[in-house]
């Protein structure tokens, strides 16, 4: 199941006005990108990963919306919700995507049926849009999905898989980037039922390991089985800024922020960290990394040193930064075992209440006073 | 030099030193036994350049003096070997030979000059003070502290026991940062305040052998080495240099909420409980309301939970705490009243367990524990 154009279908949830005209939702500045646009606004040639000023320059009338992932977070999980109560086996692939193995639910009045009323109830519930495609495997389902798209439903039984899949473009496939179409579109291939009868030597040969997945895939052949919930290994947050900078105070100011956001989220999911990453881009896309192992910790007073410390030793050319990154890996489950001698209790009091206001109020609301200072930085940028 | 000695009292000798011995010495020199004979006595002498540690044996038949270094590990393989038997050792210290002779066999070992072996670093008179203390008192001082010592390259004072003498008591101390022991006697006492700490390693070998031994202990030290004298051994240790940091300052004074409960019966529900808390935090949740306590633990990731409850006596406020079990467990069994007292204000202060109805009215256990941060 996918929810369709997800970003602008919760911005119109949120301002009607959205409302049958192309919304394009992604960096307001000259540099960002594009991350979702309405199927108006793809009509005009528009698609996700475009350049902003690309795709404004396509369609000038576009209305662009800056787009607020707590939001599109909060709405993915009343999804999200909706599905693991009904689901027996689900898995989250990304924001707007989820995977449903639903084997077993035919005794439901069928599949299809079982399907289109969890479909409808979702609908109903989020007021989102969401297309499903029912198949024998993820890959076959995920192309189904698409094909069902916009907000429709699609079944492809396994009598038809190939014949659903053989006059579709390969480009439907998913592990299908642009290099592998070209390539396969300059041996002649262009759609699946093609791809599907090139021996599976030749593909190997011709793109390896890879070859064979993929030619498994255009073969309707996909084992991989949905799974339920994958630990996440690391969280992390970067920043490319809207002009190259060599503002070091700024920049130690936006990785005090960063830390304090992603030292928050350790402590709401109660884990803890043990490798901290910083990562810097030059502005001739040269681009650096430099972790430490640490002791187990999800403390903003313990991360914030190590970050600026990483970035100092990081910076050794004078030239302009384009992008700076911080990782927190090495994750535990777990709560902070408190010290004897560096933990006051006033301290780990603050804590607490600085994360209730945050829990009730968003992670934005209380801040250390450099992280304010991140939005005049941000101003003052665009100022010159 | 030549000496018969009965081979289950020396190897009991050498196993008892041996322990010193570390396995990545610097020196080669140090994977060897000094042998010393003066006197009809036999001195053997261990050494990792930070503790020395020194035995005598009082042998009837002997002959001629001298000192040589023996290699430790075959000696005291050879020695495991033989039940007890008398052996006769016959050393050539020029030629640097050992000739051990038992009834039917002979064996030899080659050793090296026994002059090469690092000198034992003495105290300066003007700067030592010295102390006599119980065998037994010392031991249960380092038997009480020596597990809430820490491992932490960064901070070596905290890697060893603290002493601290008073002409009023003397204080063994050790603490990691997450849990910390104090552990008072009013019957030892210095006659001047002084104080400083012992490593880790001289503190567990004293843990090994003061029960061999009977008396008084005889402590010297001074600002770089401190010596222990027992009746038939000696240890010589060089100290961790260093600020201990002011523990009396972290310990919470103002603690309202009380607990009394039976030691026994929290260990064994601690034991069980924590079977079931995250295995990397080993977090368990201590929820106190009127005369109950409910022990909780689990572990998302296996979707695994275990709470129990107990009796016990509470004076305070419903609280609830976490801890980590491991160290709590520890603390439990390192107390010995059957009822065990714990003192806490708030969730985020240390907890403190003191025994309660000690027998020994000279000594003083203070056991404390930094919680574990919990969402609330």
């Amino acid at each position: 199941m996918d929810l369709d154009t997800f970003f602008v279908s919760v911005e119109r949830l949120q301002n009607s006005a959205l409302e049958g005209k192309p919304v394009i939702i992604g960096g307001t500045s000259d540099r960002g990108v594009v991350s979702s646009c309405s199927y108006e606004a793809r009509r005009f040639g528009v698609h996700s990963a475009m350049p902003m000023k690309f795709a404004k320059a396509l369609c000038s009338e576009a209305i662009v919306v800056r787009g607020d992932m707590d939001v599109y977070t909060r709405y993915s999980k009343m999804v999200s919700d909706i599905i693991a109560e009904k689901a027996p086996v689900y898995e989250k692939a990304s924001i707007d995507e989820h995977y449903l193995d639903i084997s077993g639910m035919d005794r439901f009045f069928g599949c299809l049926q079982w399907t289109k009323e969890l479909r409808q109830e979702i609908i109903r519930e989020t007021g989102l849009p969401i297309s499903c495609g029912l198949s024998v495997n993820k890959t076959v389902s995920k192309i189904a999905t698409g094909e069902a798209k916009p907000n429709g439903e699609i079944e492809v039984p396994l009598p038809i898989v190939k014949d659903f899949l053989s006059p579709l473009s390969i480009r439907k496939i998913p592990m299908i980037g642009n290099k592998t179409y070209h390539l396969l579109r300059s041996m002649g291939v262009s759609n699946i039922g093609t791809l599907s009868l090139i021996p599976i030597e030749m593909m190997e040969s011709l793109m390896g390991k890879n070859g064979i997945v993929i030619w498994k895939k255009a073969n309707g052949i996909d084992p991989t089985p949905v799974m339920q919930y994958s630990e996440r290994k690391s969280i992390g947050s970067e920043r490319t800024f809207e002009r190259d900078t060599m503002d070091i105070m700024g920049i130690n100011d936006l990785l005090v922020s960063m830390v304090e956001k992603l030292a928050f989220q350790l402590r709401k999911e109660e884990k803890l960290s043990s490798v901290i990453t910083v990562k810097i881009r030059y502005s001739n896309f040269d681009t650096h990394t430099l972790q430490k192992r640490i002791a187990y910790t999800s403390f903003d007073h313990v991360l914030i040193p190590l970050a600026k410390e990483l970035f100092e030793r990081l910076y050794t050319r004078r030239m302009l930064l384009r992008l700076v990154g911080v990782k927190l890996s090495g994750l535990v489950r777990g709560v902070q075992q408190l010290n004897l001698f560096e933990d006051t209790s006033e301290m780990i009091k603050l804590y607490m209440a600085m994360d209730s206001l945050r829990k009730r109020f968003g992670s934005g609301s209380v801040r250390r006073a450099s992280g304010i200072k991140m939005k005049e930085f941000e101003e003052k940028k665009k100022c010159i | 030099m030549k000496f018969v000695v009965s081979s289950i009292e020396l190897l009991s000798h050498l196993q008892a030193v041996s322990r010193v011995i570390s396995n990545k010495n610097t020196l080669p020199i140090l994977d060897n036994f000094l042998f010393s004979m003066e006197k009809g006595v036999l001195k053997i002498t261990a050494s990792d350049l930070e503790s020395t540690l020194v035995t005598s044996l009082q042998l009837e038949n002997t002959d001629g003096s001298g000192d040589i270094a023996i290699p430790a590990k075959i000696l005291t393989d050879i020695l495991k070997e033989f039940s007890d038997i008398p052996l006769t050792f016959e050393i050539d210290i020029n030629a640097m030979s050992i000739v051990i002779q038992s009834e039917s066999g002979k064996f030899t070992i080659m050793g090296q000059n026994g002059a090469e072996y690092p000198q034992m670093p003495v105290l300066k008179d003007d700067q030592k003070q010295s102390l006599e203390i119980e065998g037994e008192v010392l031991l249960s001082g380092i038997n009480k502290t020596l597990f809430a010592t820490a491992d932490d390259e960064l901070r070596p004072v905290m890697n060893g026991i603290y002493m601290e003498l008073s002409p009023d008591d003397t204080t063994f101390v050790a603490s990691d940062a997450h849990k910390l022991v104090r552990y008072k006697r009013t019957d030892v006492n210095a006659e001047a305040a002084s104080s400083f700490i012992l490593p880790k390693k001289p503190a567990s070998l004293l843990k090994n052998i003061l029960p061999r031994e009977e008396g008084v202990v005889k402590l010297e030290f001074d600002d770089k080495n401190a010596a222990f004298t027992l009746t038939n051994y000696k240890l010589v240790c060089r100290l961790v240099e260093g600020n201990y940091p002011s523990y009396n300052s972290v310990i919470p004074t103002d603690n309202p909420y009380k607990m009394t409960i039976d030691r026994v019966e929290f260990y064994n529900v601690l034991r069980r409980v924590s079977v079931f808390s995250n295995q990397a935090s080993n977090l368990v949740k201590l929820a106190l309301s009127g005369n109950q306590l409910s022990i909780s633990a689990q572990d998302i990731d296996f979707s695994i939970s275990a709470n129990e409850r107990l009796n016990c006596q509470y004076e305070g406020e419903d609280m609830e705490i976490g801890f980590k079990s491991t160290f709590l467990i520890e603390i439990l069994s390192n107390l010995a009243t059957s009822d065990v007292i714990m003192e806490m204000s708030d969730p985020t202060r240390a907890g403190i367990l003191l025994p309660s109805g000690s027998d020994d009215e000279n000594e003083d256990i203070l056991m404390l524990l930094m919680p574990m941060m919990i969402n609330t």
